[in-house]
């Protein structure tokens, strides 16, 4: 698995990936071509991946999001090195924070 | 830009209205519905002015205004286009289309929307003879209300281009705030002049309202969480000792995340708990609360300066290593947690 601030990228076995996943609408890319994982409101940062692949919304309002990379990919941010990742799937996980008697997602 | 870009800015925008450009829209919303155009366009600094302008006292009362016109001019017609673009996609495509559009600016912006009403009526039922009727009043008008900039989530998914049905609330929407349509008159809201959120979208502000309205109607917020105007304005002198005998939690929630967990943590002598190479988990006993139990995580990327970021996340009060916090913030048990790389 790898680590870009607040977003975790987990590799998942093919035989894990749900089976609506590859006929699923993927998520739009954004006006440079990127798959965005998640992006910050206010200053625009996103961690987004560059290159061929799609991108799933799983139900809830913060995904999780399932990522194919048929060719592997970079992950990019603009405070962040970059991340190369082996050609799969994965599952993005946002990180999230505890608040008594709930969760926040986490921003960087 | 992308269309979601482009509402998402309107959903936020600050500043002077577009006044000519908001009439014009308004104008084109009731010729849409088939009404005539409403004798009068009122503009107001805020909501809270319009509700007062719309009340039983103001001056454009329930007999000055005419009948509420909101399900003619918004309602019946974006009902219309959702049934049109329903039949269009088919129920997946439709719910596809909406997690792609407007469902990425809904949560925010019906969120802001919500804390505006609350606000409201906490500020205009204070002190009120009758609260309760005073509130059930409010409340009835608030329902007239279309929410202008605050739509953006709805508009987004729907086609709002020039001789489009909702064309007008489109350009009304990218103009100005909320609005409130009758049959003889139309009042407008000015949007804010100060809106400031935090990475998430939430309302955030340590040194003032982090919603104001040109007139003076403000939310004060603290990373989402809604603060009494007067509190910001003790937190610079704030001690370990005030913030720990503050009685309200969520207050001392507040007073802690301003405070700075790093400096509560090293003036309160708070003593790690565990450590390991994910992080050092932290732990501060709170008189009748639940401990505050955190994690104290390295960002793996320097700063330009060279220096690496220390922040703190808040985890369940039972997590016992560091490790299981991080891991915690992920959905993860600690023996699943083990990322290969990062930054």
């Amino acid at each position: 698995m790898y680590r870009q601030g607040d977003v975790l990228i987990v590799p998942l076995d093919e035989s894990a990936v749900p089976a609506h996943a590859a006929d699923a609408d993927q998520v739009a890319r954004d006006g440079r071509g990127r798959m965005v994982l998640a992006l910050g409101e206010v200053t625009g940062h996103a961690h987004a991946v560059v290159g061929p692949g799609r991108l799933v919304r799983e139900p809830g309002p913060f995904g999780p999001m399932l990522l194919h990379l048929p060719d592997g990919g970079r992950v990019v941010h603009e405070e962040h090195a970059a991340i190369p990742l082996p050609k799969g799937w994965y599952r993005v996980v946002r990180q999230r924070e505890y608040i008594p008697g709930a969760v926040r997602i986490v921003a960087d | 830009m992308t269309d979601i870009d482009v509402w998402r800015a309107a959903a936020a925008a600050t500043g002077p209205a577009d006044r000519p450009a908001a009439e014009a829209g308004v104008r084109l919303a009731y010729r849409a519905a088939g009404l005539a155009e409403p004798e009068r366009i009122v503009w107001a600094d805020s909501p809270r002015e319009a509700v007062r302008l719309l009340g039983a006292d103001g001056p454009y009362g329930p007999a000055a205004r005419g009948r509420g016109v909101r399900e003619a001019v918004r309602s019946a017609p974006w009902a219309a286009e959702r049934d049109r673009a329903q039949r269009r996609l088919g129920p997946q495509g439709w719910g596809r289309h909406w997690s792609a559009t407007g469902g990425r600016l809904w949560e925010n912006t019906e969120r802001l929307a919500e804390r505006v009403r609350t606000g409201l009526v906490e500020e205009l039922t204070a002190g009120a003879a009758e609260p309760a009727a005073a509130e059930r009043s409010l409340r009835l008008l608030l329902l007239d209300a279309v929410l202008g900039q605050h739509d953006a989530a709805w508009l987004c998914a729907f086609d709002t281009r020039e001789g489009t049905p909702l064309h007008g609330l489109g350009v009304l929407a990218r103009a100005a705030g909320w609005w409130w349509p009758y049959e003889r008159v139309a009042v407008l809201c000015e949007r804010p002049v100060e809106l400031h959120r935090d990475e998430a979208g939430r309302l955030d502000r340590g040194d003032g309202p982090a919603l104001a309205f040109p007139d003076g109607f403000s939310l004060y917020a603290w990373r989402g969480m809604p603060v009494p105007a007067g509190f910001l304005a003790g937190l610079d002198a704030l001690t370990p000792q005030r913030i720990r005998e503050e009685e309200n939690a969520e207050l001392r929630r507040v007073m802690l995340e301003f405070y700075g967990y790093d400096r509560y943590l090293r003036e309160s002598e708070a003593a790690p708990v565990h450590r390991d190479e994910t992080g050092v988990l932290w732990r501060i006993p709170m008189p009748d609360d639940e401990a505050v139990v955190m994690v104290e995580v390295v960002n793996s990327t320097p700063e330009p300066d060279g220096t690496s970021r220390t922040y703190w996340l808040r985890v369940p009060p039972g997590t016992r290593t560091a490790r299981e916090g991080v891991a915690w913030t992920f959905g993860l048990g600690a023996e699943a947690y083990a990322p290969l790389r990062e930054t």
